[in-house]
């Protein structure tokens, strides 16, 4: 039998081998219409009574199993609790057993039907998307109809789980000791399941297109979490192929993990610092084993996001005084809230045309001061303890930033006449992320005691491209000549004031760019924990004498092409490994 | 059949009648005997149902009427506009 590949996003690198295991199966797509006959409609309405009842239970007993520090999905899972319960939903499934003598796996496909069609003439985005909700359970109390196990419990083997979408509650059940790898027909980049799959350090593809119910489980698969590819039924050749793969992978990562916790200097005695970008506390474990040197980018965004209503000042408090002990004596720089854009809290509206260009970040902050200021002295509070910095995203010209100077000011004094200690010089730096920014960078860097340089914006604002558009993310182009001079002026507009400047983004993650950035002589660069030990072991094999030479060769260029064949070069030639696993500019 | 018994009321937290406070007012709701509807321009929603609530997809702002018939109708009424009073512990 021919083998079949199916494509979607890769989230977490590596390569799984094995057996396919459905969660949840999506019934959905397979359930027929049966009539039965008038004598066995009262036992079709009590096997579907039954199976409401069974997934009640064991909702119930998921949600007595959520730990503390992921009580912010209880409130999903909540929710998920009342509609098993609402009365209506259940006496809507039972009515069609009733009206239409179907059984009872129909009916309840009916029910959700006749749900959907109401959500579906709802304006507002955020309702709509709780159908989604209103399916995952429906998947639940069909799992309990068709009998058996469908969840978690029933994998017996070590298995690659293959998912519809991964709830928050299933996440919480997932046993790892069992799960090779995962893939889902949902889910992107940014989903919580990718975050997951990292500090798991198990591989994963989400939105896999055509990820159906047609692929026989129990058969062996490949899960390529490099490409995004998954092979079904493979050939001898591609399973020789990607065992090699494997097997390498596997030694390449045991050799870049031997020496991750050695300083990222280069052979001639350059050094630069190396910093983690995480979002969730539980990442600091992933940060410290993979050699990270601190955390330069804490998204402060998860306290605020997929839930009601806004954490308190204690709430955040506790949040940054944790991580902050935790990560000491390493340095913690905390972003303030950027929501806005792809990250919208529900109490925001979603009806900006253009959210990337709206009322996001510091701007939004700005307009809702309490919000801001509640945050700013959880920040102030928690910089009594560790190595903490502030940091301001979105600035997008100077008087922004004596704006929010001026509040951060307010807002210290306010707490210095209650008598609550702070760490007066806590660091204060800004994103350098709008283009505006950029070209006056030199005037900014008089006002901070440093910048960070968020690539993924500023590429995107600089090159007037959505990125998340199929049409136009071709553009997306980080050896832009435009981007290269941009971080370049930056860095330099940096250093001639005397202060440091990070670099963080995906860029900094790219082994492709990373010579670049060190001629540039940035001070510290801050990724995902995963790309670190990679990362350092190019700059520990780098001489700054060739990333000088090759910096010049790129700024001296003014074409993408040359510079994208510049850089693969220079890889090609000294870090061959790192293509194999990394090949980002090679794909094209 | 009872009392039939009436009260206008506001969404007043700036969420609107999401899905944190739906789910309030129909536990809330389900303590009663008395069947409890709650009505937006035309439409009509069961109160003891947070689907139905949902759907009514109500923000800030927007006047409903609560209705409740049975034999504690009041109780009710009192009970289920005390949590729009409220905010459903929302906005403080």
């Amino acid at each position: 039998m021919a083998s079949r590949t199916l494509f979607g996003i890769p989230v977490s690198a590596g390569i799984a081998i094995g057996r396919a295991y459905y969660l949840n199966k999506s019934h959905f797509s397979g359930t027929v219409r049966q009539t039965v006959p008038d004598a066995d409609v009262p036992f079709e309405m009590e096997r579907l009574t039954h199976a409401f009842d069974a997934a009640l239970h064991d909702l119930e007993r998921i949600l007595s199993l959520v730990p503390e520090d992921l009580k912010e999905h209880s409130a999903i899972i909540e929710s998920h609790l009342m509609m098993l319960r609402d009365h209506k939903f259940r006496q809507r499934a039972l009515d069609h057993i009733a009206l239409s003598r179907v059984n009872a796996e129909w009916s309840l496909e009916r029910a959700v039907g006749d749900v959907q069609e109401i959500f579906a003439s709802i304006a507002d985005e955020y309702l709509r998307q709780r159908m989604q909700d209103v399916r995952l359970v429906a998947e639940r109390v069909l799992g309990k109809l068709v009998g058996g196990e469908s969840g978690h419990q029933a994998i017996k083997h070590r298995a690659i789980l293959l998912a519809h979408d991964l709830s928050p509650a299933d996440t919480i059940e997932l046993d790892v000791n069992k799960i090779m790898a995962f893939a889902t027909a949902q889910g992107g980049k940014t989903s919580h399941a990718g975050i997951l799959a990292r500090s798991l350090q198990i591989p994963a593809v989400v939105g896999v297109e055509g990820l159906g119910d047609d692929l026989a489980e129990g058969g062996i698969i490949i899960l390529d979490g490099f490409h995004g590819r998954i092979i079904i039924d493979p050939d001898e050749d591609e399973l020789a192929r990607y065992t090699d793969l494997q097997t390498q992978f596997e030694t390449y990562q045991a050799t870049i993990m031997r020496s991750c916790h050695l300083p990222a200097e280069t052979i001639d005695g350059y050094r630069v610092q190396v910093l983690a970008n995480i979002e969730l506390f539980e990442e600091v474990v992933a940060v410290n084993d993979n050699g990270g040197e601190g955390i330069g980018l804490f998204r402060s965004e998860y306290s605020y996001l997929n839930r009601d209503g806004m954490p308190s000042e204690e709430e955040l408090t506790e949040i940054y005084m944790d991580m902050a002990s935790l990560v000491a004596p390493k340095k913690l720089v905390i972003r303030t809230l950027d929501v806005g854009a792809d990250k919208l809290m529900r109490m925001q509206s979603s009806a900006e045309a253009n959210p990337a260009l709206g009322l996001r970040a510091i701007r939004y902050c700005l307009k809702h001061r309490e919000l801001f200021r509640t945050q700013l002295r959880a920040i102030l509070k928690a910089s009594v303890l560790g190595n903490v910095s502030i940091m301001f995203p979105m600035i997008s010209g100077l008087q922004e930033l004596v704006e929010v100077k001026k509040f951060y000011r307010e807002v210290q004094e306010e707490m210095h006449s209650e008598g609550i200690c702070f760490r007066e010089d806590m660091p204060m730096g800004i994103m350098i992320e709008v283009p505006s920014a950029v070209i006056t960078a030199d005037f900014l860097a008089r006002e901070v005691d440093f910048f960070s340089i968020g690539t993924n914006d500023l590429i995107q604002y600089s090159l007037g491209i959505d990125r998340t558009n199929k049409d136009v993310s071709y553009l997306y182009q980080p050896l832009h000549p435009a981007i290269v001079r941009s971080i370049k002026w930056v860095v330099d507009s940096a250093h001639r004031a005397g202060i440091e400047v990070c670099l963080c983004g995906e860029l900094a993650a790219d082994p492709f760019c990373i010579p670049v950035l060190m001629g540039m002589q940035v001070d510290s660069i801050s990724l995902g924990p995963q790309a670190i030990p990679g990362i350092k072991r190019i700059v520990r094999q780098a001489s700054m004498e060739e990333c000088n030479a090759l910096l010049k060769q790129v700024m001296a260029s003014h074409s993408v092409a040359r510079n994208n064949k510049l850089v693969r070069e220079m890889i090609f030639r000294r870090f061959p490994e790192e293509l194999m696993f990394y090949s980002s500019l090679v794909d094209d | 059949m009872g009392e039939v018994q009436e009260k206008v009321i506001r969404v007043g937290n700036s969420l609107g009648l999401h899905a944190r406070p739906a789910g309030k007012i129909s536990q809330e709701a389900q303590r009663y005997a008395a069947s409890i509807t709650v009505h937006s321009c035309d439409m009509e929603a069961d109160a003891k149902s947070i689907l139905d609530l949902l759907s009514l997809a109500a923000p800030q702002g927007t006047e409903l009427t609560l209705r409740a018939q049975g034999p504690d109708a009041g109780d009710a009424i009192t009970g289920v506009s005390k949590l729009f009073e409220d905010m459903f512990g929302e906005d403080r």
